[in-house]
């Protein structure tokens, strides 16, 4: 096989003053870190801690009312969902993450998602099924954790969405209202 | 040949037609629920109105003749106030539960509100209670709630169905659409008063809560369940068919379709379809390579007419095929030399109308392809009773209409006295569970071709589901095993065959895909061999 070789202009290396340059910057950020190192510590034996680290998952920070973590389904209090399987969400979703098969019930609104799963390895927490939902039944929750050791467990059904309306009532709901009306 | 001007823009009509249909002849939408094209007018709706010069009120095309040098506005100030006042009366009952309705998105009340209502319901008083989820028949519901009243149905039974199950009790405002107690909407054509109805008050059972209908995807193609050839779309999602609608054609169907033929798709997409051939072996069916069953069916075909003559051999085919499939199994006859050649076409009622009795769409299709028994052949009939009496060494069957149609137990000795036999068919039971060579077939839905209808309309169809991977049509198979049995260049493509046959058959002579259209073509009488 041929070669071609082609020449290449390398930058001179360091040497002289700007080697010296470069080792201050580095004892400086040591120091920095030196420094939060040992107050951090003494914070911690004290129990006062002087630094914002959230210790995680024992302490949680509140989420603002605008945040989208993933989309769930707003369970009410007889324990039904509240979605009517219209399919507005499943149509509205730009990664077709959303999955439902409607059927009938004797209840007084007739119609319920038999299945509805939602593949949260596509979703991308767009929100846009939650804006095209004319029921207020699929909201951005807060929750983040969907983090699965497979593939099949990234598949989320009705049962795991389901959430209750007074845990998202406070959250997300008022702000769902406030943004798209109704 | 009036002339009128509608909107500033002259249009010239036939005598005596009404204005609505003119103007949406001439490509001008004047929204309307009540009227139909095949149905005589009722002019309830009111929707339809707008203004005629030198008319002191609004007048509703559907029920104005045109008149020369009519000038009709459909868009002034006063007929759009009147069309937001019908559409608020309208919906001043509607329960308006569009989420849940299964008409959402092709609802005709949804698309006028949108266009010509109002977005503020101003109404305080409480709704309509009346009977939802009715069940009005076998096949139909009904939700009373959700009525326009606009009798499109009621007319529908009365003129085309003939039988007046449904009518509208109650007079102004308590008007409720209803049937009898013990006359149930059972016609064999109930299920039009669903496509007919422009809001979701008549929703069939068969696609009650099934899918919303913006997902389907629409594939012309011809009814294959009776020899009337209604023309039809295939809705379609996902590889499964959803539901069958009747396309208009003035010279088949008009608009309308029977139930039976409506509700007869599910065989298409049932996971139970032969996907993989099957040849048996030690006394047992295995899947194979497509290459070795077609091969294995023509090394029996042709050792067969070698040692015994083709008189030997019989071959039964099915009017399901199209015919571009039986102009090429009507060669592979010829080539063979085979006489037993025929068709079989299951039998049922027909009613005069849109029923035909032969309950295949090609019978007269494959008859003219010459599928049926040659000089000194015979029928399917006498096949089945030759091969029990040992006369016949190799029977090769497509489809399986023979079961229905054959005498119970004739077909079973038949093929227990038969040295080979070859099914190509869309399941194994109940025929290709004996056969020695099974091959799959495709249904309607999964192949491109034509078919001929019973008054020798010649109609195309259109794929609308994918066939498994590789899995080739019955064409093809055909063309495959043809190449083994002959020399020639062969390669099946609908499109090609379709202007050999035109070639070869006088009847069809001239005949292309681009000539058939969407509407398909009438064949000449006579002219055929």
């Amino acid at each position: 096989m041929a070669t071609r070789t082609v020449p290449v202009s390398r930058p001179a290396p360091l040497r002289g003053p700007s080697v010296m340059r470069a080792g201050v910057a580095l004892l400086k950020g040591l120091a920095i870190t030196n420094r939060h190192f040992w107050r951090n510590l003494w914070g911690f034996i004290r129990r006062k801690p002087t630094v914002f680290t959230v210790q995680y998952p024992e302490e949680r920070l509140e989420h603002p009312p605008a945040f989208r973590g993933m989309p769930v389904l707003v369970q009410m209090d007889n324990g039904k969902e509240r979605c009517v399987a219209c399919g507005l969400c499943e149509w509205a979703c730009p990664t077709d993450c959303i999955t439902i098969f409607p059927a009938e019930t004797e209840d007084e609104i007739e119609r319920y998602p038999r299945v509805f799963d939602i593949d949260m390895s596509r979703c991308m927490f767009c929100g846009l099924c939650e804006e095209a939902c004319p029921e207020e039944a699929i909201v951005m929750s807060h929750r983040v954790e969907i983090a699965a050791f497979s593939r099949r467990g990234t598949l989320w059904h009705k049962e795991d969405l389901l959430v209750p309306v007074s845990e998202l009532e406070k959250t997300r709901l008022r702000h769902v209202r406030r943004t798209y009306g109704g | 040949m009036p002339k009128i001007t509608i909107d500033g823009r002259e249009i010239e009509v036939s005598a005596g037609s009404m204005l609505l249909p003119a103007a949406l002849e001439a490509g001008i939408h004047i929204p309307h629920y009540c009227w139909h094209p095949k149905l005589s007018i009722d002019g309830s709706c009111r929707m339809c109105q707008v203004e005629v010069e030198g008319s002191p009120k609004l007048v509703i095309a559907c029920n104005t003749p045109v008149r020369e040098g009519m000038v009709v506005r459909t868009n002034t100030p006063r007929v759009e106030n009147a069309r937001r006042g019908v559409m608020e009366l309208l919906l001043v009952n509607h329960p308006i539960d569009c989420p849940i309705c299964d008409k959402a998105g092709e609802c005709l009340l949804q698309d006028y509100s949108y266009a010509f209502g109002s977005r503020q319901t101003r109404t305080r008083e409480v709704r309509r209670k009346l009977e939802k989820r009715k069940e009005i028949g076998p096949r139909m519901i009904l939700d009373q709630e959700r009525c326009i009243l606009c009798r499109r149905c009621v007319r529908f039974c009365r003129e085309i169905a003939g039988t007046s199950e449904l009518g509208v009790f109650g007079m102004g405002d308590r008007s409720v659409l209803d049937v009898l107690p013990d006359r149930p909407l059972a016609n064999d054509y109930s299920m039009n008063t669903a496509d007919i109805c422009p809001v979701g008050a008549l929703e069939t059972k068969d696609f009650h809560h099934r899918l919303r209908v913006w997902f389907l995807k629409k594939t012309p193609s011809v009814c294959p369940s009776c020899s009337h050839g209604c023309n039809i779309t295939i809705q379609h999602y996902r590889n499964h068919i959803w539901r069958i609608m009747p396309r208009r054609n003035d010279a088949v169907n008009d608009t309308w379709m029977c139930d039976h033929g409506r509700l007869n798709y599910a065989f298409a997409h049932d996971t139970n379809r032969l996907r993989l051939p099957l040849v048996r072996r030690d006394g047992e069916l295995r899947p194979c390579h497509w290459d070795e069953a077609v091969q294995t069916v023509a090394r029996l075909l042709r050792d067969t007419v070698r040692a015994h003559g083709p008189a030997s051999v019989g071959l039964i085919a099915s009017a399901h095929l199209t015919n571009e499939e039986c102009f090429r199994l009507a060669q592979l006859a010829d080539c063979l030399g085979l006489q037993h050649v025929d068709t079989v076409v299951p039998l049922g009622k027909a009613d005069g109308f849109l029923i035909e009795a032969e309950k295949a769409a090609n019978g007269q299709g494959a008859r003219d392809m010459g599928l049926q028994p040659r000089s000194g052949g015979w029928s399917w009939r006498n096949m089945l009773a030759a091969a029990e009496r040992g006369e016949l060494r190799l029977l090769y069957i497509c489809g399986s209409d023979l079961v229905q149609v054959a005498e119970e137990g004739s077909w079973q000795t038949a093929m227990e006295r038969v040295e080979h036999v070859i099914v190509q068919d869309l399941f194994l039971a109940p025929l290709a569970q004996r056969a020695e060579v099974v091959l799959p077939s495709l249904s309607w839905a999964e192949k491109t071709g034509t078919f001929t209808n019973s008054k020798r309309r010649i109609q195309r169809i259109h794929r609308a589901l994918q066939p498994a991977e590789g899995q080739p049509g019955d064409g093809e198979l055909f063309t495959r095993i043809l190449a083994l049995l002959s020399e020639g260049p062969w390669s099946f493509d609908p499109a090609a065959v379709l202007e050999e046959i035109a070639q070869r058959h006088p009847a069809y002579a001239g005949v292309t895909f681009a000539g058939v259209g969407p509407l398909g073509q009438q064949l000449a009488e006579g002219g055929l061999d």
